[in-house]
C-alpha cells in the first residue's frame, strides 16, 4: 500500500532532498503499521516521532490505511 | 529576602523584610496567598484598594536554567477573579540579584499624575513623575528609559491601552534586546497598572546582593543535571529552538483542534502558510533570527525576530498563540500581516490573545469579513487611538460580543480561551473552565497526554484528571520563574529530581516530590477562596454555550463533560 507523508517540526532533514509542497510518497507493506512506517523513514527512536492521520493521533502499533494522507510529528507540551 | 511596598497615593516606598507569612513562596504562589489576604475580594479593581505586586520566582537570580519569569498578581479587571499573569524578559533576575522578593503597589495616584518606579543596583527606590511618558506606546517608551537609565536596564510599562484602563490591557516586558516584546498578557493587569498611575517598573540589572545559597555547591551540581534534562527533551532541546512556540500549529491542526474562524471549525483553512515550518523557512530567508534568546538565563532558545521583506525588525518572537488569534481566529493566513498585529498590540500594550478574539467575534458578527487583513489591522489601530470601538475591542471579546448581540463568545469569566478548542481536546476545556484565572490555557494545559497518545483528547474519561493534575503541577511551577518551556523535563526523574535539589540547596531544605503538589494545592486553595469571596460559585466554572451545542468539524464533537464532573476539579 501507499501513503502520503508530510514531515513536520524537525524531521525533516531525515529525509534527504525533502520537499514540504510535495511531500512523500510511501510504499510499505500492506498491514503495515505505524512504527514500521517511522522504521522506513528512518527516524530514529530518540526523535519519538508521533503519526497523525485523518484527524488523530495514531499509536505506535496501529494499523495505517492505503492511500491515506500521514502527518509525522515531534512530541509537544503546551506553551 | 525584602518587600518593597510603594504607596502611589503619598509616593513613600518602605522596605521590609519578608514576614514570617509569605516566608517560602515566591511568583504566583507569592502573589495569590497575599492578594487572598490582603486585597478585599469585592473590591474595584480600577479603585484604590486593589494591590498590583511584582514578584519573581522562589529561584529567579540564581544560575539556573530558564527562572527568569515574572508573576504579577492583582484582582483583574477583566475578570473579576484572582489574577496572576507572568512574563518573560530580564526584570525576574534583576530583582532576584537585588534579593527583592516582591514589589508591592497599594492606592492610588491622584487623577492625571503619572510616574515611574525605579529600583537602581543598589537597591535604592523611588518614583519619579513621567508625564513626558503620557500616550506614548511601550516601544518609545522603553527606548526613551533606556536612554535615560542605561542599557543595563530591565522594564516593565504599560501603553496607551492601560492608561486608558482598558480591561484586556497588558503589561509589556522588555527581552534581552531591549525590545517590550514580551507580556504580561493576561487579564488586564495593564488596567490596574494604569489605575494607580505607574507607567513603568525600572530596575537596574546590576544587584549584587542576591539572597544568600544555602549549599553553592550542591546547586551548581543540580543547575548542571537539570540543564542537561531540558536539552535531552525533544521539544524543549529540539521543536522550539528552531520553529519556537509556533511549533505547535502543525499538531494541533492534526487534531483537527485549532479553533477557527472565532471556533466554528478546528482546522484553519491554510494553516501550513502560518506554521512555525513555514515561519522559521520565511525569517530565515530574510535574514532574522530563530533560535534567538529573549529572556535572561534561557536555554532553550525559543524566542525569533521576525523581519519584514528588507529585513527589518517587525517584532520581537511571534508566538503559537498569537498566530492562532490573529490567524486561525481571524481567517488571515499572511505571517506579515500577524506580525504586524503583533506588533501594534504589542506598542499599544494590549493581549494579542484577547484583542485577535475579538476581532474574530467583529467578523463573526459581521462587522468585517473573516480574513480581511487591512480591516484587522485598522481595528487593532483603533485601540491606541482611543475610539470607541477601540475602547470596546482594548476591553476585551466579550465587551465586544454583546455590543454586537452575538453569541458566539468564547470565553469564561470574561477571558478568552486560548489556541485549543475544548470539543476538540476536552481536558483543555475542563482547564478553560474551572481554572480560577478564568480561561487560561499555561494553567493547565493537557495536550502532552494526546499527543503522546495516552489519552483519547475527544473522549470525557480521564480529562478532569488530567486538568487537575496539570493545574496543580503548574500552580507549584509558577511560584519558582521557572519558564513552562523548560518544565517538560520536570516529567522525567533526572529534571524533577534535580530541580528540587536545587530547591533543597537553596534553601537549606528537605523537600521531596510530594512536596510540589502540596505547594500547589496551596495556591489552588488561596485563589478559589478568593474567588468564593468575590461571589464566583461552581456555576461560574462552566464554559460558553454553543461549545456544548455546536459540533467542532472535522470531528464534530462537543464538549462533553458534565457539569457534575467539572465540579469535582478541585476534589482536594
Amino acid at each position: 500500500m501507499k501513503v502520503k507523508v508530510k514531515l513536520y517540526g524537525t524531521l525533516r532533514r531525515y529525509v534527504p532532498d525533502y520537499r514540504h509542497e510535495d511531500g512523500i510518497e510511501v510504499k510499505i507493506p500492506d498491514g503495515a503499521r505505524v512504527m514500521d512506517l517511522l522504521a522506513h523513514l528512518e527516524i530514529p527512536e530518540s526523535r519519538k516521532g508521533i503519526v497523525a492521520m485523518e484527524g488523530c493521533i495514531m499509536r505506535p502499533d496501529d494499523k495505517l490505511i492505503d492511500g491515506a494522507s500521514v502527518n509525522v510529528l515531534q512530541p509537544v507540551f503546551g506553551g | 529576602m525584602k518587600f518593597l511596598k510603594v504607596n502611589m497615593a503619598d509616593k513613600t516606598v518602605n522596605v521590609e523584610d519578608v514576614p514570617q507569612e509569605y516566608m517560602g513562596l515566591g511568583g504566583r504562589g507569592l502573589t495569590s496567598i497575599m492578594i487572598n489576604a490582603e486585597v478585599p475580594a469585592t473590591c474595584d479593581p480600577l479603585g484604590p484598594e486593589n494591590k498590583l505586586i511584582v514578584a519573581p520566582g522562589l529561584l529567579s537570580g540564581t544560575s539556573l536554567a530558564n527562572t527568569g519569569r515574572v508573576s504579577v498578581g492583582a484582582k483583574s479587571p477583566l475578570t473579576g477573579t484572582i489574577k496572576e499573569s507572568n512574563a518573560g524578559g530580564t526584570i525576574a533576575t534583576a530583582l532576584g540579584h537585588l534579593g527583592i522578593t516582591a514589589v508591592v503597589f497599594e492606592g492610588q495616584a491622584p487623577d492625571g499624575e503619572l510616574y515611574i518606579f525605579r529600583i537602581d543596583k543598589n537597591g535604592d527606590a523611588g518614583l519619579i513623575p513621567a508625564q513626558e511618558y503620557k500616550g506614548m506606546g511601550t516601544y518609545a517608551s522603553v527606548e526613551k528609559l533606556l536612554e535615560t537609565f542605561g542599557g543595563k536596564t530591565s522594564v516593565l510599562c504599560i501603553g496607551p491601552a492601560g492608561e486608558q484602563l482598558l480591561t484586556a490591557a497588558s503589561i509589556q516586558s522588555s527581552d534581552m534586546d531591549g525590545h517590550p516584546c514580551r507580556a504580561a498578557g493576561r487579564g488586564g493587569l495593564g488596567a490596574v497598572m494604569g489605575s494607580k498611575g505607574l507607567k513603568a517598573i525600572v530596575v537596574d540589572q546590576g544587584g549584587k546582593t542576591a539572597d544568600a545559597i544555602a549549599d553553592p555547591e550542591a546547586f551548581k551540581e543540580a543547575a548542571k543535571a537539570f540543564a542537561k534534562a531540558v536539552m535531552a527533551d525533544p521539544m524543549s532541546g529540539q521543536m522550539l529552538p528552531a520553529l519556537g512556540t509556533a511549533g505547535l500549529i502543525a499538531p494541533v491542526n492534526s487534531m483537527g483542534a485549532f479553533p477557527s474562524l472565532n471556533a466554528t471549525k478546528g482546522v484553519m483553512d491554510g494553516w501550513e502558510k502560518v506554521s512555525g515550518e513555514a515561519m522559521a523557512k520565511l525569517i530565515h530567508e530574510r535574514g532574522g533570527k530563530t533560535g534567538h534568546v529573549g529572556c535572561s538565563q534561557c536555554i532553550v532558545r525559543c524566542s525569533n525576530e521576525f523581519v519584514d521583506k528588507d529585513g527589518k525588525y517587525v517584532t520581537g518572537s511571534l508566538e503559537y498563540e498569537t498566530i492562532w488569534s490573529m490567524g486561525g481566529m481571524t481567517g488571515i493566513d499572511d505571517l506579515d500581516t500577524i506580525a504586524r498585529l503583533a506588533f501594534l498590540c504589542d506598542d499599544t500594550g494590549v493581549d494579542t490573545m484577547s484583542t485577535g478574539v475579538g476581532v474574530a467575534v467583529a467578523m463573526d458578527a459581521g462587522y468585517k469579513n473573516f480574513g480581511d487583513a487591512e480591516a484587522a489591522i485598522a481595528m487593532v489601530e483603533e485601540i491606541a487611538e482611543g475610539t470607541e470601538f477601540g475602547k470596546m475591542l482594548g476591553n476585551g471579546p466579550a465587551e465586544i460580543g454583546k455590543h454586537f448581540n452575538h453569541a458566539r463568545v468564547p470565553v469564561v469569566k470574561g477571558q478568552s480561551i486560548a489556541a485549543y478548542d475544548p470539543r476538540g481536546m476536552q481536558g483543555n476545556g475542563v482547564t478553560y473552565a474551572t481554572s480560577p484565572m478564568g480561561a487560561d490555557h499555561t494553567a493547565g494545559n493537557v495536550i502532552g497526554e494526546y499527543v503522546s497518545g495516552a489519552l483519547d483528547p475527544l473522549k470525557a474519561d480521564g480529562q478532569v484528571e488530567a486538568s487537575r493534575n496539570t493545574q496543580i503541577a503548574m500552580a507549584a511551577v509558577d511560584c519558582t520563574g521557572l519558564c513552562i518551556l523548560a518544565s517538560f523535563a520536570l516529567v522525567t526523574p533526572e529534571g524533577g529530581g534535580s530541580f528540587v535539589q536545587a530547591m533543597n540547596a537553596k534553601f537549606g531544605t528537605e523537600l521531596g516530590p510530594d512536596d510540589i503538589p502540596a505547594l500547589g494545592i496551596r495556591v489552588l486553595k488561596a485563589e478559589r477562596e478568593f474567588n468564593r469571596k468575590a461571589g464566583f460559585t461552581n456555576k461560574d466554572d462552566r464554559l460558553p454555550k454553543f461549545f456544548y451545542e455546536e459540533p467542532l468539524p472535522p470531528h464534530n464533537a462537543v464538549f462533553a463533560i458534565s457539569e457534575e464532573e467539572l465540579d469535582t476539579t478541585f476534589a482536594f
